[in-house]
């Protein structure tokens, strides 16, 4: 039995954080979910919400995420980030490995998800 | 115009099918079935006709949604994904399976047929940065509806400017859904991306 855990969707789609709510809900009901609709939200909410793990859609208005998860690492190298995105680039998968990132592809699905949280729910 | 030598043709289809097959398992992921897809034809013509092209390829839908996307880098582009107008909360709906009501359905089409965008170009247009070797920058996504002339305007072309136009029908065989794609170049970007060939043709035949 392991512990549930928190978990913070950063994505402007509502229909992608809607889609990786259920399907994370899916899995592991007891699970807390908190969403941001952008990397400036996230680096706010950060603190008062100690996610376990922090889904980060890169495309985003603003700071968009890879700049969010960049400064994320910084001031918080202890949590795992793992990239949401569209972006198949090389360039982009091999910048998200220098900084300690995960990398999901979109579409978000229910396997992606799981595989991704394998890892979470076993420690 | 800009011409291409029978080579530089041949790969640049052989190019945009690879990326295109990527679109196409992005957007079977999204819809949970299968895509199927043409191999893609080029043709580099203006936007007028580029815009008869897509109404004689559906003549009954007189409006088309399109989401757009903005790419730098390797070459300048813009990408367009256009599906009939009336089809885009069934291509949702697809998306989002049966647990959303019809009324939040509707609330966030537009929303959600960005994301489709979003998807299906990164992943073709990713796919070319690829095999470029090169990074392409993007925009957000910004949606349009119209015709077709009126999504190729919207996407900031003067009737003269040289639409690289790419055919490819998308089908969503279960619920006969048909889209299409189209990258819109000047000439710039037209010769940039002709240099970008160029360099994979070395590549190829290990002269790079």
């Amino acid at each position: 039995m392991t512990s549930p855990k928190t978990i913070l969707i950063v994505d402007d789609s509502r229909v992608s954080r809607m889609m990786a709510r259920n399907y994370i809900s899916q899995l592991h009901a007891d699970w807390r979910i908190e969403e941001a609709d952008s990397g400036e939200a996230a680096l706010l909410m950060v603190a008062s919400v100690s996610p376990d793990l922090i889904l980060m859609d890169v495309n985003m208005p603003g700071m968009g995420g890879m700049a969010a998860a960049e400064q994320l690492r910084h001031s918080w190298p202890a949590i795992p980030i793992s990239l949401l995105t569209a972006n198949v680039q090389t360039a982009t998968r091999e910048r998200a490995t220098s900084l300690g990132l995960g990398f999901v592809e979109k579409p978000i699905t229910p396997a992606r998800i799981a595989s991704l949280l394998d890892t979470l729910a076993g420690a | 115009m800009l011409i291409l030598s029978e080579l530089e043709n041949d790969a640049l289809i052989e190019i945009f099918n690879i990326g295109v097959g990527q679109a196409a398992a992005a957007m079977s992921a999204i819809v949970n079935e299968a895509v199927l897809m043409s191999v893609p034809s080029i043709s580099f013509v203006d936007r007028r006709e580029a815009a008869r092209l897509l109404d004689d390829k559906d003549p009954d839908a007189e409006r088309i949604c399109g989401v757009s996307q903005h790419y730098e880098g390797a070459f300048s582009t813009k990408a367009i994904l256009m599906f009939p107008e009336d089809k885009s909360l069934e291509i949702v709906r697809l998306m989002v399976g049966e647990a959303v009501p019809l009324e939040e359905l509707t609330e966030m089409e537009q929303e959600a047929m960005c994301e489709i965008g979003n998807i299906i170009l990164n992943s073709c247009v990713g796919t070319l940065a690829n095999i470029f070797q090169h990074e392409l920058h993007g925009s957000l996504p910004q949606y349009h509806v119209g015709t077709s002339d009126e999504i190729l305007r919207a996407s900031g072309s003067a009737p003269d400017t040289v639409v690289l136009m790419l055919h490819i029908d998308f089908l969503l065989e279960r619920h006969q859904i048909q889209g299409y794609v189209a990258f819109v170049l000047d000439l710039s970007a037209l010769h940039d991306l002709q240099h970008q060939i160029g360099r994979y043709i070395a590549r190829a035949m290990g002269q790079d």
